[in-house]
């Protein structure tokens, strides 16, 4: 049994009133992936910073082949071979992929020596298997090139501890296997990798060892043939599925809300074509970056698309702004709460009454703050969002109760069809069942929704039906009863890419 | 199109050399309006004018490609001329070569004060720069006495100094201010393009988060660019004095605005990451051929220069958000196209 | 009212003591300062600035600003003397004046709202273009010998012992307040400075928002380079040069930041009367303008430097005696990622 490489031992962090990480223990070895699976707030971005040295533990101790180890910054933990790939990776555009490879690289000389960073880019870019031309600017790299690009930062750093946290949320499924195919090649040299996602699918392809979190404390870890994605996800949410979603009840009744045929927006996607019907939930699944979002953008106007048919209540639509939506009846609750969502600085109230303003203005426009106020009041009862009051700033909430927030917001709005985007990431359990019967109780109303999720036990257990997307093209569109997660799941994945 | 071509032809270059283009253009219109106009006066007058400011927007594309600006050149060229016209009328044996040193060590302790407030203070530079050119620009009038310093005054090699011709081709001299302001281009361009510092620059304008979260020293770098601005600016103050002679303390006041104009119009992108010290060069020629021109011209005021330069700024900025950005993407579109064709090739292949 | 943040209670009680405390200094100096005719002469100077000063605030809450304004009131008031010098009536001057203001304001807005251009850049080239065309108006010469009534307008107590462009700036300033923290249009300003993105998706008309007060900005400048000309009786092409210094530090001053979305104008009003006494006192002390003028630039530097490091240290206090306390038992459900 070879000694690991990197061993954290009985790591604590807190952040305020929250303990992000509580004795938690883990070793990475020489050539393993080792997965860490965990919902969002499980702890484990924070372990990453703390390897990374982004923070300090408060309590426990790393150890670098054997010896304690102690970090200030990550530029520290780079120089001991341990290095980060993100989700979003850091490219400096203006400069070309060489320079971006070596860019922290602190030499001796004060001058650049383009021929010696030519040649060893190409280099460290041929161990890995990849034509990448060296000269070329970064900018229009794609996202699965720039993640390569890393990658080869990392080696020329002499990585020994890579750690990969969702790599893959935004690639195509040729775009994974390239990385997957790269990760091999790294184990084989010897890497020690940590290997961080939600899909389920993937750890169980690439992982040699597989460690769930919760809560910030490490509940299991085992070698991956002694682990079943039901276990997993029981070891991650605490229960098993079904508890999760309860009995599913269809609302949905037969007459068509909205009618969408052919639409399509150059190089995002293409030939969309679904019905949704009154009190119907329609899921959208995918892996990420299968561009649902951006359907659920051009329905709501602000990224309209290029061609296609939309038909509301039977009456034909052209949908270009965000205000013809909301006149239209469709509203769009967006997966980022902080860069898309919400106002951080401004109240619960001034927050929720943003879309509907115009109504709440008097002849002169002045803004009657007493009906706003006596809205927001309404939606805090009717949601049940924890705050003293609802003049609170809404950067003061919790994750569930932002969420709350944002949906009272489109609430507000009166939507006939209510596109909901990621509605549950970020937040704690309890209030994800929250939400989900909150969305029961709208699809009961009468209302349509789509549920646009990432998380397969979500779509599955919220929808009557699922239409399920792959690189912006439309799958296929599966009964509740026929939707299992196996079907779904090739369908996101693709049968593989000859086109 | 062959890899080595589109390495060499890049949006960048494309940029540049459609300036040339533009300058031979404006040069053979005025040159079918004016009389005499393609005359080697005229060249040198061009010249001199053009090296203060070509020197003083080296230093400024320095703090443009941070992502920063420094409105504060032109105060600090103006305190820089005072200072040392007013010190070398009562130090007449003061050694050229202190002098000079001189002179950029006071633009640069001016330029230390902007670096520090705006990489350490974190005070954006838009604000500082605003601040720092009122606040210089009061020192001097407060300090100086609101005296003017006289050519007379001046150490003789002082009064000769734009007159020295090194080489003449045929009536074309090479003078000093001339060679001084090639000198810096061509250093700070091998600066920008062959050290560490250089290529620091344009990562932190092109991505500011990016670079702090790679470890970079942001910070010093930052700090550093301000300080080379103000030294230069120093050396621009010193040929200033030289070119003009007579000193008052509005001397160079609203410099600023000609050399962002230089720099802009040169392809230097405001918003930092790039941007080459040869365009900032083009981009003085252009508009000191523009402002010398119309004055030459008895039908159009001169008066118009001005409204011509904001005219400028408008449709270079406007040029390098809409146009620029556009050929860029379809530059790294064809490029990506090839990559992913070809990685497609190869795993056929296999 | 929305409450923004308890921090900027703060801030307007910082400005309130420097106000108190500058006026106090001023008493000393000269004890006539409170005297009815000196409260008008204290904003005398500076009157068609704290104008502009207003509409400043909308654009910088926005998360824009206009370097253009004095360029502006430059050439509105160029555009004035030049008509009246042609001979045309006052009344005509004034209102070509106030429509190259909202022309000047248009195309800014143009270019700032509907090209996406970075305002910074924009302006920039317009405070030269603006100031460019007022020089092309006037070349080196000077107008003046206005209408008596024209003079008038700016200088004559005409409501009491108030000229009328003061008169002017309070109503003005009622009317501000109300429309930007009262009315529907005011929490725009504060949503699209705050975050560009998310007025847009909660359907919120972002550039017509942009465009109207950049047009605003445009058109509050010309009518303060009218009232310029009254005050001054002359206009020459370099009138209001260097103006935006002033007007820019008393926004900022009054806490609004420079990244919008947070500020009030009772701030603004507060840093107003704070630069003006400041100004005035220095007067009093025979300071010459031009070194005024550098102590207003070390003020705006200051507006923005005091808080950044008052925020880190902060910052530094809160960490150190958060890594002193003994860890909690109870873990709250707050996200924490």
């Amino acid at each position: 049994m070879t000694d690991p490489i990197l061993e954290m031992r009985n790591i604590s962090k807190r952040f305020d009133t929250t303990q992000a990480l509580d004795d938690v223990s883990l070793a990475l070895y020489p050539g393993e992936i080792h997965a860490l699976l965990g919902e969002n707030g499980a702890g484990k971005s924070t372990l990453i910073k703390i390897m990374t040295g982004v923070h300090p533990p408060d309590r426990g101790e790393m150890l670098l082949d054997g010896k304690p180890l102690t970090l200030n910054s990550p530029v520290e933990a780079q120089a001991y071979g341990i290095a980060a790939i993100y989700q979003e990776p850091m490219v400096f555009p203006d400069l070309n992929v060489a320079e971006n490879i070596f860019i922290t690289h602190r030499t001796r000389s004060p001058f650049v020596n383009w021929g010696k960073m030519y040649r060893d880019a190409e280099e460290i870019l041929s161990q890995l298997d990849v034509k990448l031309d060296v000269h070329e600017s970064a900018r229009g790299l794609t996202l699965a090139a720039q993640q390569t690009v890393e990658i080869a930062k990392a080696i020329s750093l002499k990585v020994r501890v890579l750690i990969m946290d969702e790599p893959t949320a935004s690639l195509s499924a040729h775009e994974v296997r390239q990385l997957f195919k790269l990760a091999n090649t790294l184990k084989q040299q010897g890497v020690a990798i940590l290997f961080i996602s939600h899909r389920m699918e993937e750890v169980f392809e690439i992982a040699d060892r597989v460690t769930v979190f919760r809560d910030g404390k490490r509940i299991s870890s085992k070698p991956r043939a002694e682990v079943t994605p039901e276990g997993a996800i029981r070891d991650m949410v605490g229960r098993q599925i079904d508890e999760l979603y309860g009995e599913h009840a269809t609302h949905a009744r037969s007459d068509v809300l909205m009618s969408v045929r052919g639409l399509g927006k150059q190089n995002t996607f293409d030939n969309i074509t679904f019905d949704v019907h009154r009190g119907e939930v329609l899921g959208f699944a995918g892996l990420v970056g299968s561009r649902r979002t951006d359907v659920g953008l051009a329905l709501f106007g602000v990224e309209p698309a290029d061609v296609g048919e939309i038909t509301f209540e039977g009456k034909p639509v052209q949908i270009t702004s965000p205000q013809q939506a909301l006149q239209t009846g469709i509203a769009y609750v967006s997966e980022d709460r902080r860069a898309l969502g919400l106002v951080m600085p401004m109240s619960i109230t001034a927050n929720i009454s943003l879309p509907m303003l115009r109504e709440y203005l008097s002849a002169l426009g002045i803004i009657n703050f007493a009906a706003e106020t006596r809205t927001a009041q309404q939606f805090r009862e009717r949601l049940a969002i924890r705050t003293p009051t609802v003049q609170v700033p809404v950067a003061k909430l919790s994750g569930g109760n932002q969420q709350k927030v944002m949906l009272s917001k489109w609430l507000n709005a009166r939507p006939q069809l209510l596109i909901l985007d990621e509605p549950t990431r970020g937040i704690d359990v309890g209030a994800k069942a929250e939400v989900h019967h909150m969305i029961r109780d709208l699809a009961a109303q009468g209302l349509g929704i789509i549920l646009i999720s990432s998380e397969m036990p979500e779509v599955l257990g919220m929808s009557d039906r699922v239409l399920v997307m792959r690189e912006g093209r439309q799958m296929g569109i599966f009964n509740r009863a026929e939707a299992t997660q196996e079907k779904v799941l090739a369908a996101a994945m693709g049968q593989g890419y000859s086109e | 199109m062959t890899n080595t071509l589109r390495r060499y032809l890049r949006p960048q270059q494309i940029r540049e050399l459609s300036l040339l283009l533009l300058i031979i253009v404006v040069l053979i219109f005025f040159s079918t309006q004016i009389e005499n106009y393609l005359s080697p006066r005229f060249f040198n007058r061009i010249a001199s004018d053009v090296a203060i400011i070509a020197v003083v927007a080296v230093g400024e594309t320095l703090v443009v490609l941070t992502r920063n600006v420094d409105l504060s050149v032109g105060s600090i060229v103006g305190v820089t001329a005072y200072f040392m016209g007013t010190y070398l009328g009562n130090n007449k044996d003061l050694n050229p070569a202190l002098a000079v040193g001189m002179a950029i060590g006071l633009g640069a302790a001016l330029g230390v004060i902007n670096g520090a407030l705006v990489a350490y203070g974190r005070v954006p530079a838009i604000i500082t720069t605003l601040g720092t050119l009122a606040i210089y620009r009061a020192a001097l009038v407060e300090l100086s006495g609101a005296k003017t310093v006289v050519i007379d005054a001046m150490p003789k090699w002082v009064q000769d100094l734009p007159s020295q011709t090194f080489v003449s081709f045929g009536g074309l001299d090479v003078r000093p201010l001339m060679l001084t302001a090639l000198i810096v281009v061509v250093l700070f361009q091998l600066v920008l393009s062959f050290t560490q510092f250089g290529r620091r620059l344009y990562a932190i304008g092109s991505n500011p988060e990016g670079a702090r979260f790679a470890g970079l020293p942001t910070e010093r770098v930052v700090f550093a660019a301000f300080v080379l601005c103000g030294a230069l600016s120093g050396l621009g103050g010193f040929m200033f004095l030289a070119r003009f002679g007579n000193i008052t303390v509005v001397a160079a006041q609203g410099m600023e605005l000609q050399v962002i104009a230089a720099v802009v119009v040169g392809g230097v992108n405001i918003f930092g990451g790039t941007g080459t010290m040869f365009g900032a060069l083009l981009g003085a020629i252009l508009i000191n051929i523009l402002q010398q021109s119309l004055i030459r011209m008895p039908q159009i005021s001169q008066f118009w220069i001005n409204a011509l330069l904001g005219v400028l700024i408008l449709a270079a900025v406007a040029t390098d958000a809409l146009i620029l950005s556009r050929l860029r993407q379809l530059w790294a579109r064809t490029s990506v196209q090839m990559t992913e064709g070809q990685a497609k090739r190869i795993a056929s292949g296999k | 009212m929305t409450r923004i943040s308890e921090r900027f209670k703060s801030w307007e009680g910082l400005l309130l003591v420097l106000l108190v405390a500058v006026v106090a200094f001023n008493i000393i100096e000269s004890p006539v300062y409170l005297g009815g005719q000196n409260f008008v002469n204290l904003f005398q100077l500076s009157i068609e600035k704290i104008m502009v000063a207003l509409v400043m605030t909308f654009i910088i809450i926005n998360g824009e600003i206009d370097l253009s304004v004095a360029s502006m009131m430059g050439l509105s008031a160029c555009v004035l003397a030049t008509l009246w010098r042609l001979g045309q009536p006052m009344v005509l001057c004034i209102l070509v004046a106030l429509i190259v203001g909202l022309i000047g304001g248009a195309f800014n807005g143009f270019w700032i709202s509907m090209a996406g251009l970075p305002s910074l850049a924009v302006t920039l080239a317009t405070l030269i273009m603006y100031r460019g065309l007022a020089l092309v108006l006037l070349e080196d010469k000077s107008i003046g010998q206005f209408p008596q009534w024209f003079n008038d307008l700016g200088q004559k107590a005409l409501f009491g012992p108030l000229p009328l462009a003061l008169v002017i700036f309070f109503v003005g300033f009622i009317l501000a307040l109300v429309i930007l923290q009262y009315s529907g249009f005011g929490r725009y300003v504060y949503v699209i400075g705050n975050n560009r993105d998310v007025a847009r998706y909660s359907g919120v008309r972002v550039q017509r928002v942009k465009m109207s007060i950049f047009i605003a900005s445009g058109f509050i400048a010309a009518l303060a380079g009218i009232f310029l000309a009254a005050r001054l009786g002359a206009v020459r092409g370099s009138t209001a040069e260097g103006f935006e210094l002033d007007i820019i530090t008393m926004v900022l001053l009054g806490g609004v930041s420079i990244f919008g979305g947070t500020g009030t104008l009772f701030g603004v009003l507060l840093s107003i009367l704070l630069v003006l006494n400041l100004r005035n006192g220095m007067g009093l002390l025979n300071i010459s303008g031009n070194a005024q003028t550098g102590v207003i630039g070390a003020l705006l530097i200051l507006s923005v430097l005091v808080p950044n490091l008052a925020a880190r240290v902060q910052a530094e206090w809160n960490r150190r005696r958060a890594a002193s306390q003994p860890p909690a038992a109870v873990k709250q459900a707050v996200s924490a990622e």
